[in-house]
C-alpha cells in the first residue's frame, strides 16, 4: 500500500469482499447491486425487467378531496342536500356528519382518452393521456400522521423504513456522487411527522431520505459550519490520505479501512454534484416558465420538480415532493380542508398544477418519462358529505379513508387509463380496491423488484414494505 | 461465508430429531414420525385452533374425517376421494408454496394405507420444530446445563474457560488464534469498551511501560469501578429500552422528565445491581418498592417507547391505539429480557415459535394496567440539585440585574441631557404599568398583585412560564371597545399560549388577551375564550422578541373590528368578528397569563411597561405611544450605554441564566418531582383475546399468564383474571427473573458478548427464537449462563471474565487464513476491529479536545430546536455552546426525529423501537459530517487553542501534542514532517479536524 492513489473500482472490491466488514464496503458500493447482493447474501435485484428505473413520488399532505378532483361522480350531484342515510358511525376524523355535498368544482372529459377530470388542476388536466388514475385507494387511518406514515412506509408507526429506502435499499443508485433518495419539502414546512417520513428505520443509514433544501448548504454538513482557511480542505483530505495510507501499512488492510477512504473520495465528489445540480440557474427560459417559476404562488413548486428532474438525470433513484406543510393552523398550509374545500383546495392545487404538468411534459420530450414512474398521491381522501350540522351542507369535507384517489404516468402504467371505482358517491371503494400494501408492491413491481423478495430481518421477522400483504395491481400496467 | 446466517438454515436439531426415531424404514409411512410432521408444518397454521379456513381442522383424525365446507379431507383408504390429497396434488395447498414431490408420497400412502393416526388424539402445532418453525423442542428454550470444559490443542493459551469453548471450535476448523494485540491497542481498545473514553496519553504510556497480566487486570478493575462504566453500559441498555425523550406520533411532544429512568440505570449499573433485581424493578418497581422513588423511576422502562396522543374520534380508533401501546410495551419486554418476540402473536399464533396468540392476551393481561403518564415523586437528591441550581440562578441573576440597571441609567441620563424631543403627544391610558419599582396603576386603581414567581426585577416585571402572573383589582367601568399595550421581551420564541396582557371576568371564562403562538408558532394574535374571536392575523413570524423588548398592540374596535400593532406599526392583517363587553366588578387585568384556568396559559418573558385604553386607538395614537418617552429603555439603548466588555459579559449571563433556569424548572416545584413513569391503574379489569388482533373482534377472557414452552416455568400467574395491576406485574417480574427461566441468563450474557466482541453467539439479541440466529458456540452459552446464575448474577463479574480472557485480548490484524475460512469471525480466530459508535466518537473528540465536561446526571443539554408548530413538534440540530453541551452524549436529550448529523450518520438509532445491535456504515455523508460539522470544527478548534497555549510558539512540540492526545502516541519522523507542514500553512485546527477524521481515530484495532 505504498501507493498513495486511490484504489480503483475493481481492486476495491476485490480487497473489500475478501475482509471482514463486507456489508460496510458492500454499502457504500450500493451502484453495484449485484456485487452488494453477492456480497450480502441476499437475492438480486430487480428480480425481472423493470419498467421504471427512477420515481418522483408527489405526496399531498392533509388529504385531498377525490370527488372534487378526480373522481367523478354525477350520482353526488343528485343526491346534494340530501343526508348520508346510513346508521353506520364512520371512522372520520372530526365525526360531524352534515348533508352530501356536490363537486365545487366543474368535471369534464380530457384529451383522447376522455378520462373525467375536474378543473381543478387545469394544466395536469391537458396531461389526462399520460396518466392512469386509481380511484379505488383506501387506508387504515383517518389521522393525519399515522396515515401519512403507511402512505411511506406501509406502518402507521414512527421507524419504519420508507418507500424511497426501500427502493434504495434493492436497488441502490446509478450514480455515486449523489444520494439515492433525496427528498425536496414543502417550502412552508415540513410535513407533520417530519424526517420520520423519509427515514430509513432499521435499514442502514445510507437508505436515508437525503433532504435536499435551498440555500448555500442544500445537503447538511456538506461544507464546514465554520469558515476553514482557504485551501484547507484539500490540504486536510491530502493529509488525511496519507495518515491512512501508513495506518493501513502498521494494521493490516482491512475493508473497513478502505472504505472509509472511499469514502472521503465520494464525499469530495458530492461537494461538486450537489451544488452543480442545485443550481437551476443554467436552465433555459422556456423550460422555467414550463414549471411556473417566475411566478409567486408556483415558485416553490416549480423549482422543487424542476430540481427533481435534474436529480433524476443523474441517476437519483427516488425523489420525494411533498404539497403541504404541517397539518393545522389557519391559514391552513395543506390540504386538510376541513372548514372550506373550494377555498383550500384552489390555493394549494395553485401552488402545484403548472409545476407537476410542465415535469410531466419536460419527462416526455427528454424521453424520461418512458422509464420514470411519476406518482401522486395523498395520505387519504374527503368524505362526500359536508362537515357540518346534520341537517346543513358546509364547505368543507372530513378525512376519508374508505375510498380516495391517487395517480401514476411514465414507467410502464397505461395511458388515459382509470382503474377501480368507488360507490356513487365517492364514499366508499366498490371495486379493485388498492390498498397502500397493494399501491407498495405495485410500485416496486414496476421498478422489477418482487415486494415479496424485498426483505430485511428485524427483532424477529424478515421486514417488508408490503408487511404481509400486498397485490400487484397488474390492471396498470401498459 | 455464512457460517451460522439465520436464513434458510435447516437447523441440525430437525435432523436429530428425525434421524434419532427408532425403526426409521423407507418404506412404510408411520403417522408419528413422516405425517405429524407435514400436518403440523404446512397445514395447522391454517386448518386449526379458533379461526379455521374453510372450516377445517387438521389436527384430529375425526374432525380432519368430518372435513370443512367443502367435504371431507380424508376418506381412509382413498386418496382420490379425499379432499387433503385433491388439494396437495393439485398444488393448491398449502397456498404459494406446494409441497415436494416425496412429502406428497407421504400423504398419498399414508391416506391409501387406511390414515391411522399416531400416539396422541390432538396433534400439537408446536410439538416439533420443523423447516419452517420452532417447538418445544427449540434450543432456547431448554434448561441451561452448565457444560464441561473442553480439552484443546493448546492448553497455554486458555487463561480462563472462554478460551477453552473459543479454541475448541478453532480446533476442529483448523484455524488458530492471533497472536495477542500490542499493549497499546489492548489498552485503547478496553477503555473504549468498558467506558466509551479514550485513555489518555499517561495512562497508555504507563500500561504500555509495563504490560503485565496483573497490570492489565488492575486497569480493568479500575475501569469497571469508574462512574464511566454505568454511562457506556447505560448506553447499550438505553437502545433496548428504546428511550425517547418526546412521544412521537403526530404531535411528537417534548418529554420534560423521563431522564431520572436515564440516571438509574447508569447508577444500578455503577452500583452493580443484581440482574434480577434490575430487571424487577423495571418491570415492577413501584409495585415491589411502594414509596421509594427508584421504582418509579426505573419503571420509566415500560413507558420509555412511542405514545400516541392523538387517537382520533372513533371508539375503533381508540381501542386500537391502546392495543399498539400495549404491544409495543410487551413487544419491548419480550425481546429485552427472554429474547422472546411474542409481538408476532398479536393477530394468530406466532409464525414461528412456540407462542400461541392466547398466550400473547395473557402478557398484555399482565401489564394491563400500564399507562404512560406523570407521577409526583419525592427525592431528596432533587431537593439537592435544584438547591444548587438556584444558588447559581441567584448570584447570576445579581450580576446581570447589576450590569443591566448601571446601563438603563445610564441611557436615561444621557436621555435627559439630549433634551426634550418633538415626538408627537402619546394618547392618554385608562391604566399604565411601569413595572420599575412595583406592580402599581400609575394613572388609575387598578394595582397589581403578584401571583406564583412574579416578581419584579431590572424595571421589568418577569414571569417564568409557569404558575406566575399578575392580576389587578377589578375595572371600575365596564369596557366595550378597547387597546391592550405592552413593551415585552420573550424568553424564548418557542413557547406557547402565554399572555401578555388581557381583560378577564374574574373567573377567566370571558377574555381578550395579547398572546403569543397559542395557534401560530411564533405569532402574536389576539386570544379570546374559546378562540371564538380569535383569527389569524397572518402577520410574519415573531423573531426578535426574545433578544429585545417589541411593542404590541391590540385594538378592539366597537364594531367587532380586530387590529393588531408591533413596534407602532399595523401587524398583519384586521378582520372583523364579535365584541365582548367586559363589567364593571367582576372583571380584571391580567399580565403573564393567557386566562385563568387555561391549559399552556403562562407566557416567558419580561414585561417592562403596558397599558389600557377604554378607547379603540388609531394608527397615529398607537405610533406616538409606541415612540413615546418614559422610563422604559430600549435593548438598542442599553447595549449603546453599555461597554463592549459588559455587553459580553451580560450576553454571557442571560445564556447561563436561560440554560440554569430551564433546568431548575425541570425538577419541578415543592419536595417533589414529576417523572415521566407508568402510571398504573389499580384495577384494569378483565382482557379478552381479540380475533385476528381486531381491537373490536373480542374473543375469550383470559388470565394474566406468560408462554407455555418454557415448560420449567408456570405459564398461568396463578391470580385472578380481574387480579389488580399490583399482583399482575409483580408475577411478570417474577416469570421473567426465575431462576430455571432459561432465555433470562442466556439472553443477558449474549448481550455482554455482543458488545465486548462485536457479534452475539446469537447474532439476533433479541430474538432467540426460530428466525433468529443460532449460537455460534452453544456449549459456551450454556457455561457463560451458568457462571453468572452462579456468580449472582453480577455484570461486572461477567465482564471481567470476558475482557480477561485470551480471545478478547487478541490483535485484531486480518489474516488470510482466517478470512479465507470464516471472513464474518464468528470463530474469534481474531479480535474484530471496532467502528467507533456515534456516542464513542462524540465522546472521544470532546475528550482529546479537552472539553468533556463530567457532569453525571440531570435533565439532558439540549442541542436542538424545539417548534411546536400547528400540532407537531419539530426538532433541529442546533449548536449552542458552553460547558453544558459538552457533556457526554448519554446526557443528550433525545427526541424522536431529532438527531444531530454525528450521530445519526454514524448509525445511532432513532428510538423508534428496541435496538439490540446497530448497523455499522461507511458513507460519504458521514465523511461530510465529521469533516464539517459544527462540533466538530469548533472542538477542532478548541484543541488547537488549548494545545497551541501549552507549547507557545513551538510547532514540534504542538504538533506532538496533538498527536499524543488524538491516538496516544508520538508521530513518527514522516507523520510529524507531514503535519508540520499542514499546521504551518493551514494552522493546527487543520490538524485536529484531520486527525478526528482519521482512521485510527475513529477505529478501534
Amino acid at each position: 500500500m505504498n501507493d498513495l492513489g486511490i484504489l480503483n473500482r475493481r481492486e476495491f472490491f476485490n480487497w473489500g469482499i475478501r475482509g471482514i466488514g463486507a456489508t460496510a464496503f458492500a454499502s457504500l458500493l450500493a451502484r453495484d447491486t449485484t456485487a452488494r447482493a453477492a456480497a450480502l447474501g441476499q437475492a438480486t435485484f430487480p428480480n425481472f425487467a423493470p419498467r421504471a428505473k427512477r420515481a418522483i413520488h408527489i405526496s399531498l399532505v392533509g388529504g385531498m378531496s377525490h370527488i372534487d378532483s378526480y373522481d367523478y361522480k354525477p350520482g353526488l350531484d343528485k343526491a346534494h342536500g340530501k343526508p348520508l342515510g346510513s346508521s353506520e358511525k364512520p371512522d372520520i376524523f372530526f365525526g360531524q356528519v352534515g348533508l352530501l355535498r356536490r363537486s365545487d368544482f366543474a368535471f369534464k372529459q380530457r384529451g383522447q382518452s376522455g378520462l373525467w377530470l375536474s378543473d381543478m388542476f387545469p394544466n395536469i388536466a391537458e396531461m389526462a393521456d399520460e396518466m392512469t388514475v386509481i380511484r379505488s385507494m383506501t387506508t387504515d387511518s383517518a389521522n393525519h400522521t399515522p396515515a401519512l406514515f403507511f402512505a411511506n412506509s406501509g406502518f402507521e408507526f414512527n421507524g419504519f423504513p420508507s418507500v424511497g429506502s426501500w427502493v434504495s435499499y434493492g436497488l441502490g443508485c446509478e450514480t455515486e456522487s449523489l444520494p439515492a433518495f433525496v427528498v425536496l419539502s414543502d417550502g412552508r414546512g415540513g410535513p407533520n411527522g417530519g424526517a420520520s417520513n423519509w427515514t430509513s428505520g432499521f435499514l442502514p443509514s445510507q437508505h436515508q431520505g437525503v433532504e435536499l433544501r435551498s440555500g448555500k448548504t442544500p445537503v447538511r454538513d456538506l461544507f464546514p459550519a465554520i469558515e476553514q482557511p482557504k485551501g484547507s480542505d484539500a490540504a486536510a483530505r491530502d493529509f488525511l490520505h496519507q495518515l491512512n495510507a501508513r495506518h493501513a501499512d502498521r494494521s493490516g488492510a482491512d475493508a473497513m479501512l478502505s472504505a472509509r477512504m472511499r469514502s472521503y473520495e465520494l464525499a469530495a465528489r458530492m461537494q461538486l454534484s450537489v451544488p452543480e445540480v442545485s443550481d437551476i440557474n443554467g436552465e433555459p427560459e422556456h423550460i422555467r416558465n414550463m414549471y411556473g417559476l417566475g411566478e409567486g404562488h408556483t415558485g416553490d413548486a416549480g423549482r422543487r420538480c424542476l430540481l427533481a428532474r435534474r436529480l433524476l438525470e443523474r441517476g437519483v433513484r427516488f425523489v420525494q415532493i411533498y404539497s403541504g406543510g404541517p397539518i393545522g393552523g389557519s391559514p391552513r398550509a395543506s390540504w386538510d380542508a376541513h372548514e372550506n374545500v373550494k377555498d383550500n383546495h384552489s390555493t394549494e392545487a395553485g401552488r402545484i398544477d403548472k409545476p407537476i404538468a410542465g415535469l410531466l411534459r419536460d419527462l416526455k420530450q427528454r424521453g424520461m418519462l418512458d422509464d420514470t414512474l411519476v406518482l401522486f398521491t395523498t395520505e387519504f381522501g374527503r368524505t362526500p358529505f359536508a362537515q357540518s350540522g346534520s341537517d346543513k351542507v358546509g364547505p368543507g369535507r372530513d378525512h376519508n379513508k374508505y375510498g380516495f384517489s391517487c395517480w401514476l404516468a411514465g414507467g410502464g402504467v397505461k395511458a388515459g387509463f382509470s382503474y377501480g371505482q368507488t360507490d356513487e358517491i365517492g364514499w366508499k371503494t366498490v371495486e379493485n380496491p388498492v390498498h397502500w400494501h397493494d399501491f407498495h408492491a405495485t410500485v416496486l413491481h414496476l421498478m422489477g423488484v418482487d415486494h415479496k423478495k424485498l426483505t430485511f430481518y428485524h427483532n424477529g421477522i424478515e421486514r417488508r414494505l408490503t408487511n404481509v400483504h400486498g397485490h400487484v395491481a397488474k390492471g396498470i400496467f401498459a | 461465508m455464512h457460517l451460522f446466517g439465520f436464513r434458510n438454515s435447516l437447523p441440525g436439531l430437525i435432523l436429530a430429531v428425525l434421524g434419532s426415531t427408532a425403526g426409521f424404514s423407507a418404506a412404510a409411512v408411520e403417522f408419528d414420525r413422516d405425517v405429524a410432521p407435514i400436518l403440523v408444518g404446512h397445514c395447522l397454521e391454517c386448518h386449526n385452533g379458533s379461526d379455521l379456513k374453510g372450516e377445517l381442522n387438521l389436527a384430529q383424525l375425526a374432525t380432519a374425517t368430518k372435513g370443512g365446507k367443502h367435504g371431507p379431507a380424508v376418506v381412509a383408504g382413498n386418496p382420490g376421494e379425499s379432499l387433503l390429497w385433491e388439494k396437495v396434488s393439485g398444488d393448491d395447498m398449502p397456498p404459494d408454496q406446494p409441497l415436494g414431490q416425496a412429502e406428497k408420497k407421504v400423504l398419498h400412502d399414508w391416506i391409501a394405507a387406511g390414515a391411522k393416526w399416531g400416539s396422541t388424539d390432538t396433534l400439537d402445532p408446536f410439538q416439533f420444530t420443523t423447516t419452517k418453525r420452532g417447538g418445544y423442542d427449540w434450543w432456547s428454550l431448554q434448561p441451561v446445563k452448565r457444560p464441561d470444559q473442553p480439552a484443546v490443542s493448546q492448553p497455554d493459551w486458555v487463561a480462563n474457560p472462554i478460551d477453552a469453548f473459543i479454541l475448541d471450535r478453532l480446533d476442529s476448523e483448523k484455524l488458530s488464534p492471533s497472536a495477542p494485540a500490542d499493549p497499546r491497542a489492548l489498552i485503547r481498545r478496553l477503555y473504549f469498551d468498558l467506558t466509551g473514553l479514550p485513555p489518555s496519553a499517561e495512562q497508555v504510556a504507563a500500561f504500555v511501560a509495563n504490560p503485565t497480566d496483573a497490570a492489565y487486570r488492575r486497569v480493568v478493575d479500575n475501569l469497571l469501578s469508574s462512574p464511566h462504566y454505568g454511562e457506556r453500559w447505560g448506553r447499550h441498555w438505553l437502545d433496548l429500552a428504546r428511550f425517547g425523550e418526546s412521544d412521537g406520533f403526530e404531535r411528537n411532544n417534548v418529554r420534560n422528565n423521563l431522564w431520572p429512568y436515564r440516571d438509574w440505570v447508569i447508577r444500578a449499573l455503577n452500583d452493580d445491581m443484581p440482574y434480577d433485581e434490575f430487571v424487577r424493578m423495571q418491570v415492577a418497581g413501584d409495585v415491589l418498592k411502594p414509596g421509594d422513588p427508584a421504582g418509579q423511576k426505573a419503571v420509566g422502562f415500560l413507558v420509555a417507547g412511542l405514545h400516541n396522543t392523538v387517537v382520533g374520534g372513533s371508539e375503533f380508533m381508540k381501542k386500537t391505539a391502546r392495543q399498539d401501546e400495549l404491544e409495543e410495551i410487551i413487544g419491548t419486554v419480550g425481546q429485552t429480557f427472554v429474547g422472546l418476540t411474542v409481538n408476532c402473536a398479536r393477530c394468530h399464533n406466532h409464525k414461528f415459535d412456540p407462542i400461541q396468540q392466547k398466550e400473547y392476551y395473557q402478557m398484555t393481561s399482565a401489564i394491563a394496567g400500564v399507562f404512560h403518564g406523570e407521577r409526583n415523586v419525592s427525592d431528596p437528591e432533587l431537593a439537592r440539585q435544584r438547591e444548587v441550581l438556584r444558588k447559581q440562578v441567584a448570584s447570576l441573576g445579581e450580576e446581570l440585574a447589576g450590569i443591566e440597571n448601571r446601563g438603563r441609567e445610564a441611557a436615561l441620563a444621557k436621555r435627559k441631557e439630549a433634551g426634550p424631543s418633538d415626538k408627537p403627544e402619546p394618547p392618554k391610558p385608562l391604566a399604565r404599568w411601569e413595572f420599575d419599582t412595583g406592580l402599581e396603576d400609575s394613572l388609575g386603581s387598578l394595582h397589581g398583585v403578584a401571583k406564583g414567581d412574579a416578581r419584579i426585577e431590572g424595571g421589568a416585571l418577569v414571569v417564568d412560564g409557569s404558575d406566575a402572573w399578575v392580576e389587578t383589582a377589578p375595572l371600575a367601568a365596564p369596557l366595550k371597545a378597547k387597546t391592550l399595550e405592552a413593551w415585552v421581551q420573550l424568553g424564548t420564541l418557542d413557547q406557547k399560549g402565554g399572555g401578555v396582557i388581557g381583560v378577564q371576568s374574574n373567573d377567566g371564562k370571558f377574555f381578550d388577551s395579547i398572546v403569543f403562538a397559542e395557534r401560530e408558532a411564533r405569532r402574536w394574535m389576539p386570544g379570546s375564550n374559546g378562540l371564538v374571536r380569535t383569527k389569524s392575523f397572518g402577520s410574519p413570524e415573531e423573531n426578535e422578541a426574545h433578544q429585545q423588548p417589541v411593542h404590541v398592540a391590540i385594538v378592539y374596535h366597537e364594531d367587532g373590528t380586530i387590529t393588531g400593532y408591533r413596534n407602532g406599526l399595523p401587524h398583519g392583517k384586521p378582520y372583523k368578528t364579535g365584541r365582548h363587553d367586559f363589567s364593571a366588578g367582576s372583571s380584571q387585568v391580567i399580565f403573564g397569563m393567557r386566562h385563568r384556568g387555561g391549559g399552556n396559559n403562562f407566557l416567558n418573558g419580561k414585561i417592562h411597561r403596558a397599558q389600557l385604553y377604554d378607547r379603540a386607538l388609531g394608527p397615529d395614537a398607537i405610533a406616538a405611544s409606541a415612540g413615546v418617552e418614559s422610563t422604559f429603555v430600549s435593548e438598542a439603548e442599553l447595549a449603546a450605554a453599555l461597554g463592549t466588555e459588559e455587553q459580553a459579559r451580560r450576553r454571557a449571563l442571560k445564556d447561563q441564566l436561560t440554560d440554569l433556569t430551564g433546568r431548575e424548572r425541570a425538577l419541578g416545584n415543592g419536595s417533589s418531582m414529576k417523572v415521566y413513569t407508568v402510571a398504573a391503574r389499580g384495577n384494569p379489569g378483565t382482557v379478552r383475546l381479540l380475533k385476528r388482533g381486531n381491537a373490536m373482534n373480542e374473543g375469550e377472557v383470559v388470565r394474566p399468564g406468560a408462554v407455555a414452552a418454557l415448560r420449567m416455568l408456570k405459564s398461568d400467574f396463578g391470580i385472578k383474571q380481574d387480579a389488580s395491576d399490583n399482583d399482575r406485574r409483580r408475577q411478570l417480574a417474577q416469570w421473567l427473573t426465575h431462576p430455571d427461566n432459561p432465555l433470562f441468563s442466556r439472553v443477558l450474557v449474549n448481550r455482554l458478548w455482543h458488545h465486548h466482541f462485536g457479534t452475539g453467539i446469537v447474532e439476533t439479541p433479541n430474538d432467540f427464537g426460530f428466525n433468529g440466529g443460532r449460537p455460534s458456540h452453544p456449549e459456551l452459552l450454556d457455561w457463560l449462563a451458568a457462571e453468572f446464575t452462579d456468580n449472582g448474577l453480577r455484570l461486572k463479574a461477567m465482564h471481567r471474565l470476558m475482557v480477561t480472557s485470551n480471545a478478547y485480548r487478541q490483535s485484531a490484524a486480518p489474516r488470510e487464513d482466517g478470512l479465507a475460512v470464516d471472513a464474518d469471525n464468528r470463530l474469534l480466530w481474531r479480535k474484530s476491529p471496532v467502528r467507533l459508535d456515534a456516542e464513542s466518537l462524540r465522546d472521544a473528540v470532546l475528550a482529546v479536545s479537552g472539553k468533556l465536561n463530567p457532569k453525571m446526571g440531570g435533565p439532558g443539554f439540549r442541542d436542538v430546536s424545539i417548534t411546536p408548530n400547528n400540532g407537531t413538534t419539530y426538532y433541529e440540530p442546533i449548536y449552542p455552546q458552553g460547558d453544558e453541551f459538552n457533556r457526554r452524549t448519554v446526557y443528550r436529550f433525545s427526541p424522536r426525529g431529532g438527531r444531530s448529523a454525528i450521530l445519526d450518520t454514524f448509525d445511532c438509532p432513532d428510538p423508534s423501537t428496541t435496538a439490540p445491535r446497530r448497523a455499522v456504515t461507511t458513507t460519504p455523508l458521514q465523511a461530510l459530517a465529521l469533516l464539517n460539522n459544527h462540533f466538530i470544527l469548533s472542538k477542532a478548534g478548541a484543541m488547537a487553542d488549548r494545545v497551541a497555549s501549552d507549547a507557545k510558539g513551538n510547532l514540534d512540540a504542538q504538533v506532538t501534542q496533538v498527536f499524543r492526545d488524538a491516538f496516544q502516541r508520538e508521530p513518527d519522523a514522516d507523520e510529524l514532517r507531514l503535519a508540520k507542514r499542514l499546521a504551518k500553512e493551514y494552522g493546527l485546527t487543520t490538524l485536529c479536524r484531520s486527525l478526528f477524521n482519521s482512521n485510527e481515530f475513529v477505529i478501534l484495532n
